[in-house]
């Protein structure tokens, strides 16, 4: 592979997060990992590394959930899966997001694998409009 | 109702009451006898009085539209004696707590002549409460004039109950649900990075997958855990749904049984075990083989049997089955069970039988 890719990981459950860190690099994947909706934010708009893939937990702390930050993400035209285990949750809050959804528990590369594919299946597709 | 020739009735607003026989000299409105056969006005009394359904009857053609009749049952409800609650407006029942929303629409269907059905919060007379389901309507007389209004009253304070307790149980399940994933996402989160951290990920990954088949199997048995058995299809279905979503051909086929949620994690690696193997070497090594999973519907204290048979695959080679890891762990966890498989390498395909008794 010529070009190497960061995937931003989120998860507010440290050992997820190592799981998956490890996961993205058996893949030769570059990452950047953030346990809260602050850091990821912060994280996306430095845009250094620029991020070009990204797996979100749906619920995260403190009654927080992956919203802010999977909006944030498409109107970048970034591609995302979300990984979780409150489906039925996640289900509702994702509501016209249209966000792959992959259940906990699941192995970590299979997670990473996900993101991969949603980010060539999104490369296929035009880029969405800029949210106005 | 239609109004033809045989039936005298005029036509009335859907869901309106025809004024039926005298329940108390207090009332009257003259009524034709055309629905029952011998003594209407008997069987009204009697069947008035013996009703556990409160009603009462209330005369808008009074001032402040006060009860004129109450039955046995509306008084035994609220502790009124007759001569309590004879001439006032159903009002007193109200008090402190009752939310106003279900009084105004009440008011409101009866300023309209309407149907209405609401729930409220009820005061007896000795103070204490109960929720009451009142239904309540327009009476018209012969000619179509409004003659009473109608309400009926049914305590529904224990089915309230009931209903909150299930929706906080449901609410529980939930939360138990997600949790339970985490956790299980934590236990894989560890012993992957165990793995990769000791060098031994073909191990750490194998131990993985068998947890992985245990969290499936048991979060099919949140829903019915209260209950104490569990519907062991649903557990089936989840361990092996993950094979099947690779192309695999699987066909379950058992349907309905209810086993003890003891038997849950044994099933779970059992089968987890019959389904690696199947990919390492059986039926799901090409395209061509299939899987078909039967079980029976045990009585409580019979044995629960679950036959796998694989068809389709290639030659079986004994030598390379026996040995793994994964015969001997089932086994294992068979016998702690006091259960057995019975392993027949037909040359059509791998077959087992797996016995599982359930101690009542």
């Amino acid at each position: 592979m010529a070009e190497t890719h960061t995937i931003l990981l989120v998860d507010d459950e440290p050992l997820i997060l190592m799981d998956l860190e490890m996961a993205a690099e058996d893949r030769s994947l570059g990452y950047l990992s953030a346990p809260s909706v602050e850091r990821a934010l912060a994280l996306i708009e430095t845009g250094d590394p620029a991020i070009d893939l990204a797996v979100l937990d749906f619920t995260l702390l403190h009654g927080t959930d992956c919203l802010p930050i999977a909006r944030r993400l498409q109107q970048l035209g970034i591609p995302f899966i979300v990984h979780s285990g409150d489906l039925d949750r996640s289900e509702k809050g994702l509501g016209d997001l249209d966000a792959v959804l992959v259940q906990k528990p699941a192995h970590s590369d299979k997670v990473i694998a996900a993101a991969l594919v949603e980010m060539k299946a999104s490369g296929d597709r035009p880029r969405p409009l800029a949210a106005s | 109702m239609k109004n033809d020739s045989d039936d005298p009735r005029p036509t009335r607003p859907a869901q309106t009451y025809t004024a039926f026989d005298e329940p108390s000299d207090r009332i009257g409105v003259e009524h034709a006898a055309d629905a029952f056969p011998g003594s209407p006005g008997m069987l009204f009394k009697q069947a008035m009085a013996q009703t556990r359904m409160s009603i009462c009857l209330t005369d808008p053609h009074l001032d402040d539209n006060p009860i004129v009749f109450a039955n046995r049952a509306f008084r035994e409800l609220t502790g009124y004696e007759d001569s309590e609650l004879i001439g006032r407006n159903c009002r007193f029942l109200q008090g402190p707590k009752t939310d106003p929303a279900p009084v105004a629409a009440m008011r409101e269907a009866i300023a309209n002549e309407d149907v209405v059905i609401v729930e409220m919060l009820n005061y007896r007379k000795d103070g204490s409460t109960f929720w009451n389901a009142l239904h309540l309507g327009p009476i018209y007389d012969e000619d179509g004039k409004l003659a009473y209004f109608f309400g009926s009253q049914w305590d529904v304070t224990d089915l309230r109950v009931a209903r909150a307790e299930e929706q906080h149980a449901r609410m529980m399940a939930r939360e138990l649900s997600h949790r339970m994933k985490n956790m299980f996402a934590v236990i894989s989160g560890i012993v992957n990075v165990t793995g990769r951290m000791r060098g031994v990920q073909r191990e750490a990954a194998e131990i993985n997958d068998r947890i992985q088949a245990l969290g499936r199997a048991y979060e099919t048995t949140l829903d019915d855990a209260a209950s104490g058995t569990i519907e062991i299809g649903n557990a089936i279905h989840a361990i092996l749904d993950p094979y099947g979503r690779k192309g695999a051909p699987l066909e379950l086929r058992g349907n309905g049984a209810r086993v003890p949620f003891s038997v849950v994690s044994i099933v779970g690696l059992v089968l987890h075990e019959l389904a690696a193997n199947a990919t390492k070497y059986g039926a799901w090594i090409n395209e061509t083989g299939s899987v078909t999973v039967d079980w029976n519907s045990p009585a409580p204290d019979e044995t629960l049997v679950i036959e796998w048979r694989e068809r389709g695959g290639p030659p079986i080679d004994p030598g390379s089955i026996a040995a793994g890891t994964g015969s001997a762990i089932v086994d294992r966890i068979l016998r702690t069970a006091s259960g057995t498989i019975e392993r027949n390498w037909d040359p059509k395909g791998f077959e087992a039988i797996v016995s599982i008794p359930l101690r009542g």
